[in-house]
Parts: structure tokens; C-alpha cells; sequence
């Protein structure tokens, strides 16, 4: 009986303690993470990081994750149940920028707030958005590989899916640099469709074509960099001699950094994560708010908090080195 | 239509009809060497000795999920599961070989085509026992493979294969890479044993016409049963090769990977009907598409174009060889 009396102490202790913490923030705020799809890593991190965050955790937002997968058709139902089920806040992530509009505009009809992350729509109905530069990154990339070829030679460029905004706007910084470095002549360039094995099969028919003339290579994403890798690898080539470039800082990308094969840059799938849960529960708790992830200190100068009322918040891209590559990846394992 | 038939016409009126008998048996061959001439002449690095093992290799895939394809066409169904089989295999075996302490390479490719075992028997259980139209038995378990391949490792590769494992996609035996190998044994056993066993008669007599093969004795049921899981292990096997030349098992691997298996089987000259066809069509079918797809990067062909290239030649492949075969 004394047993089952503390039990019963202690239950009604533990209940009550999240309780007194929703009561001091007000509410539990009830939150959908409509993201375009969870097929490749990248994703994947996103969820991971935002179900991380401090205020998922203490129980002061509750996630619920929709997997759009990558059709904007899908993810315009989602927004449906979300306006019934009425939820507070949608963080969303789209497939299509025109399509992701369209859906914007039904939640903000129903008076819920959307924030934008990382993939952007048009218009601006969205409350806020925060995502990295595209642009930035394609002029990053082709910048590491012309510099690492000394301004001449021959590149190709290994492309995302044709329309897709992130093809277009890395496809539009690859261009300006390539533009600006006329040495450099471009030899060929294809879609791989994101894909590994394709942008493999891609790489070898080139080397074959083109034997011995290419010097460098732009992949849109890290894993057609990967691929492209793994074929200069199979025909013998060293790969340290041919400049190698990825965007996106996937694990087995950074590995490759690490062994000096490939140049990558990571896009903090952690700080558009987080960083847009903080920007949704500023906008539902009040002023009073102060954000809780780790990344307004990692970017404090880059990316300022600014009372978390800016429209726009630009996550800056982080090379990947020699140097920082376990800590990246050691960050990963704990996510 | 008519101009396509127009070659093969003199054929019919010269003392040997065999000409023409084999003309039609070996389209497929003849249509694949005439490829090849094309693409050697219009580019000079297309013969070299490095391009066509890059061809074969990427062939390989494709080619083994083809063979197996091919049983299950053959007895007039079909198997839309194999990419999706492909991937969770590929995770399954790939996560016996990754980390600090690697697993037998071996026993990975076992439990791989083990896995695709198991699922291409849960396919021919519906589709045999349960009589679930293949099409649908098949179509649901894309769905669930693909699912399992995301529960199994949280949406995440498995990177760091060991070694050992790796060589199963990038190394070579006798100058040959291990990938064509295992296409070309996969493909000389598959051949054997559809053209001298009583298991391969039964495979063509239960395609052909199912009733009157049960009538004779074959036991259609578990004829049908065991293509399903031909299939399903061969898709294991592609698996393994598959995250072994990418370096990573990846869940989005072998994404409609199902639709080339079923183009290289229909290129073969394998009709969708059951009953007719060979491994060698499918071998010369998978070969025709890899060939496509290594000539047209080669000469810079724009990716719009080679979707529709690649498209057209299938149609028109299977016009010719249909077109042929309604004459005879």
C-alpha cells in the first residue's frame, strides 16, 4: 500500500512538471514540419535536428513531420489536414516553389503562420523563411575547383534535375564564376538527377570521351561528386590531381574531404531545422521569446537572432576541411 | 512500318529459308551490332577497350535484375518490386560489412540475396497461392520494400563498406570486373537451365498456356511460386553489386530501376504474354540500353534528347521484332 501510495506521489509529481512548464510558456504549441521528401540524407539530418530542438524536448512545441514525398500535389493535402486539425504553425520545406504558393496561401487564410526553410516559394506570404544561398554555394564550389586548377583546363559540371530551383540557382554561381575565369573552358555538362550511380555511369563515359583532358569537375550535389569520384577512381586516375567539388556535406562526402579526394561545402541542415522552429515559436509565444538552439550562438555574427522578427535569415555555408571534418561528423553521430 | 519490314522481305524468296528463320531468331543480335557499328563510327573512342568494359559494367545492373525478370515474364507475370527489393537488400547485407569491425563480404551477399529470397517468395505466395494479380502483388511490395529500406536504417546510408566488400563492385578477375562477371554467369546459368531442364520446359509451358499445362502434369503453382523468388534473390545479388561500386548502401538506390529490368527483357523479344522469349534477348536487351545510354554521353548528346532517344528505340525495337513475328 505504502508502495503503491509513493507510485502514485511520484506519477502525479512527474505529470505535473511538464504542466507547470507549458504554464509558464503559455501552451504546448502544436507544430507540422511539411518537408518535400525524406528519401535522401539531407532530410533526414533536417527532422533529426528539429526533433532535437530544446523546445521539442522540454515539450513546449509538439512536431509532427509530413513526408511530402517530392510531390506538390502531397504536400498541398498535408496543408488540408493540418488547416483541420488546426494546427499553430507550419514549417515548411516544398517541392516547388510556384505549387508551395498555392499552399501558403490556403494556411494563411486559416490564420497559420508558415515559415519557410530551406527550399523557397514565391510570393510573399510566408511569415519568414531561412535557408542558405544556392547561388552562394554553386560560386563556392566552382570557385574551390578553378582556383585548385590554377584558372585553366577543362571542367565539367555535373548537374541537378533540369528546373529544380537548387539546379538552377548552383547551376546560375557555377556559371558567374565560370564566366569570370575564361581559362576555363567547359567541356560537358549533364544532369545526373542527384543520383550517385548515375552521375558514376555519367563520369566514366566522359573520361572515356574525353581522355585525359578533363581537369576538374563541379558536382551540383555531393553525391554526383561521389559518383564522380568513384569513377576516376575505377579508371586508374588519381583522384588528389583532378579538382572534385560537392555541395551539401553529406557523411560520405566529408569522409572523402578527409582524404583529401573532394572539396565539399555542408549546408547546415541544423540550422535551417532549428532556426525555423525558433523564428515560428517567436512569432506564437510573443516577445518575450528567446531562442533556444545552439545555432544563434554558432552563427551570432553571420546570422543575427535580431528579435526574430526578420523575414529573411540567410544560414551560412561552412566548407568542409581536413581540419573540421571529425567534429562535423561527431556531431552527426550525437544528432 | 512497311519500310521497316522492307530488309527483311528478299529474305523470303532466297533457297534459304533459314537465313530468314535465323534473321528473325536473332533481330535482337543483329539490331545490337548494327548499334554498335553506328556508334563506332561516329566516335572514335566508343571500341576502345576501356569503353566497353564501362559499358558492360553498367550493363551489369540492370542485366541481372533482367534475368530474373525475365522467369517471371516468361510465365506471364511480372515483378514491379525489384528496385525496391534492390535497396533493402543492399542496406540489409551492406550493414553486416560497415564499421569498425566488418563481417564476413561473404556472408553480407548471402544475407542480401537471402532478404531478396525471402520477399520474392512473399511475391509468389500472393501471386500462386493467394492468386493476387502480379501486377498488384508486386506493386504493393515496391511500396513496403521500400518502406522496410527506410525503417531499416532511419532513411540513412550505410557508408564505409570494408574492403573486402567493395571489391564485389569495383574489383576484377582476369582483367574482367566482378560485376560482369556475375551478370555473365548469372546469365550462362539462367540460359542452362531454361533450355535443358525439365524446371525451364515448365517455366515456358506454364507461360504458354497455364490450364492445359496443369492438365499435363506441370505443377503451375509452384512453377510460378519459384520465378517470384528467382527474381527477388537475383534483385539481392544486383544489391550487393550495386553498393559496392557506389561505396555506400543508399535507400534511394534502384529507384524505378524496375522499368529498364523490364525494357531489357521486352527489347529481348520476351513477349509480356509469357511463353516466349530468351535470356539471350534479355542479355542483348540490357546490353542495348547501356549501350544507349554510353554513346549518347559520349557524343554530348543533351539529357532532353536521350530521354526521348532511349524511348523511341525501345518502341521501335519491339515494333521490329512483333512486326517480324506476325509474319511468320
Amino acid at each position: 500500500m505504502i508502495q503503491r501510495r509513493t507510485l502514485l506521489t511520484a506519477t502525479a509529481a512527474t505529470l505535473a512538471m511538464p504542466a507547470i512548464a507549458r504554464a509558464q510558456a503559455g501552451k504546448s504549441f502544436k507544430i507540422g514540419a511539411a518537408v518535400y521528401g525524406l528519401k535522401a540524407e539531407f532530410m533526414q539530418l533536417w527532422v533529426g535536428a528539429i526533433k532535437a530542438h530544446p523546445a521539442v524536448r522540454s515539450g513546449q512545441a509538439a512536431i509532427t513531420v509530413f513526408d511530402g514525398q517530392y510531390d506538390a500535389l502531397t504536400q498541398s493535402n498535408q496543408f488540408d489536414s493540418m488547416i483541420t486539425q488546426r494546427f499553430d504553425a507550419i514549417i515548411f520545406v516544398p517541392i516547388d516553389a510556384q505549387a508551395g504558393a498555392d499552399a501558403v496561401r490556403k494556411a494563411k487564410a486559416a490564420n497559420i503562420l508558415v515559415v519557410g526553410s530551406n527550399t523557397r516559394v514565391v510570393g510573399n506570404e510566408l511569415t519568414s523563411f531561412i535557408g542558405s544561398d544556392d547561388v552562394k554555394a554553386g560560386m563556392m564550389e566552382a570557385d574551390a575547383v578553378v582556383k585548385a586548377m590554377g584558372g585553366k583546363g577543362n571542367v565539367v559540371v555535373i548537374e541537378g534535375p533540369i528546373g529544380q530551383s537548387a539546379e538552377i540557382d548552383r547551376g546560375r554561381g557555377n556559371r558567374e564564376v565560370l564566366a569570370a575565369n575564361p581559362g576555363v573552358k567547359v567541356l560537358e555538362h549533364k544532369t545526373a538527377n542527384w543520383s550517385r550511380a548515375e552521375a558514376q555511369s555519367l563520369m566514366e563515359n566522359w573520361l572515356t570521351a574525353h581522355p585525359g583532358q578533363i581537369g576538374g569537375v563541379i558536382g551540383q550535389n555531393d553525391e554526383m561528386a561521389l559518383g564522380a569520384l568513384q569513377a576516376i577512381k575505377a579508371a586508374g586516375m588519381d583522384p588528389k590531381k583532378i579538382p572534385l567539388a560537392g555541395i551539401d556535406g553529406v557523411s560520405d562526402a566529408i569522409l572523402a574531404v578527409k582524404a583529401g579526394e573532394m572539396v565539399s561545402i555542408l549546408q547546415d541542415a541544423n540550422g535551417q531545422a532549428q532556426g525555423a522552429l525558433d523564428i515560428a515559436l517567436r512569432r506564437l509565444a510573443g516577445e518575450g521569446y528567446k531562442p533556444m538552439s545552439e545555432v544563434w550562438n554558432e552563427y551570432a555574427s553571420q546570422m543575427p537572432w535580431g528579435g526574430g522578427t526578420a523575414t529573411e535569415y540567410s544560414v551560412p555555408w561552412t566548407p568542409v576541411t581536413a581540419g573540421n571534418a571529425d567534429a562535423l561528423l561527431a556531431k552527426r553521430q550525437k544528432g | 512500318m512497311s519500310g521497316l519490314d522492307l530488309p527483311a522481305k528478299p529474305d523470303r524468296f532466297r533457297p534459304g529459308a533459314a537465313i530468314g528463320q535465323a534473321l528473325s531468331r536473332y533481330g535482337i543480335v543483329i539490331a545490337f551490332f548494327a548499334l554498335c557499328a553506328a556508334l563506332s563510327l561516329l566516335n572514335p573512342y566508343f571500341l576502345t577497350p576501356l569503353n566497353i568494359i564501362n559499358v558492360l559494367r553498367q550493363a551489369s545492373i540492370n542485366g541481372i535484375l533482367a534475368i530474373g525478370q525475365t522467369f517471371v515474364i516468361l510465365t506471364g507475370g511480372i515483378d514491379l518490386s525489384v528496385g525496391s527489393l534492390l535497396a533493402v537488400c543492399g542496406i540489409l547485407g551492406a550493414s553486416l560489412v560497415t564499421g569498425a569491425n566488418p563481417g564476413n563480404p561473404l556472408v553480407a551477399v548471402a544475407l542480401g540475396v537471402g532478404a531478396g529470397l525471402g520477399l520474392g517468395m512473399v511475391n509468389g505466395a500472393l501471386v500462386a497461392r493467394l492468386r493476387v494479380p502480379p501486377f498488384v502483388a508486386t506493386l504493393g511490395m515496391l511500396s513496403v520494400a521500400r518502406g522496410l529500406t527506410f525503417i531499416a536504417n532511419d532513411g540513412m546510408p550505410v557508408p564505409r563498406l570494408s574492403p573486402g566488400f567493395l571489391t564485389l563492385g569495383q574489383g576484377f578477375i582476369a582483367g574482367v570486373p566482378i560485376p560482369v562477371v556475375l551478370f555473365g554467369a548469372t546469365a550462362l546459368l539462367a540460359w542452362a537451365v531454361l533450355r535443358f531442364t525439365t524446371y525451364g520446359r515448365y517455366v515456358y509451358a506454364t507461360g504458354g498456356n497455364e490450364r492445359s499445362a496443369r492438365t499435363s502434369g506441370v505443377g503451375t503453382r509452384k512453377i510460378i511460386f519459384s520465378v517470384y523468388a528467382i527474381s527477388g534473390a537475383l534483385a539481392g545479388l544486383s544489391g550487393m553489386v550495386l553498393a559496392a561500386r557506389t561505396t555506400s548502401a543508399l535507400p534511394q538506390a534502384g529507384l524505378s530501376y524496375e522499368l529498364d529490368a523490364i525494357a531489357a527483357v521486352v527489347i529481348g523479344g520476351t513477349s509480356l504474354a509469357g511463353g516466349v522469349g530468351s535470356v539471350v534477348g534479355t542479355l542483348f536487351g540490357a546490353l542495348i540500353i547501356a549501350v544507349i545510354n554510353n554513346g549518347l554521353d559520349l557524343m554530348g548528346v543533351s539529357s532532353y534528347y536521350q530521354q526521348v532517344i532511349k524511348g523511341a528505340i525501345i518502341v521501335l525495337a519491339v515494333l521490329l521484332d512483333t512486326s517480324r513475328r506476325g509474319r511468320d
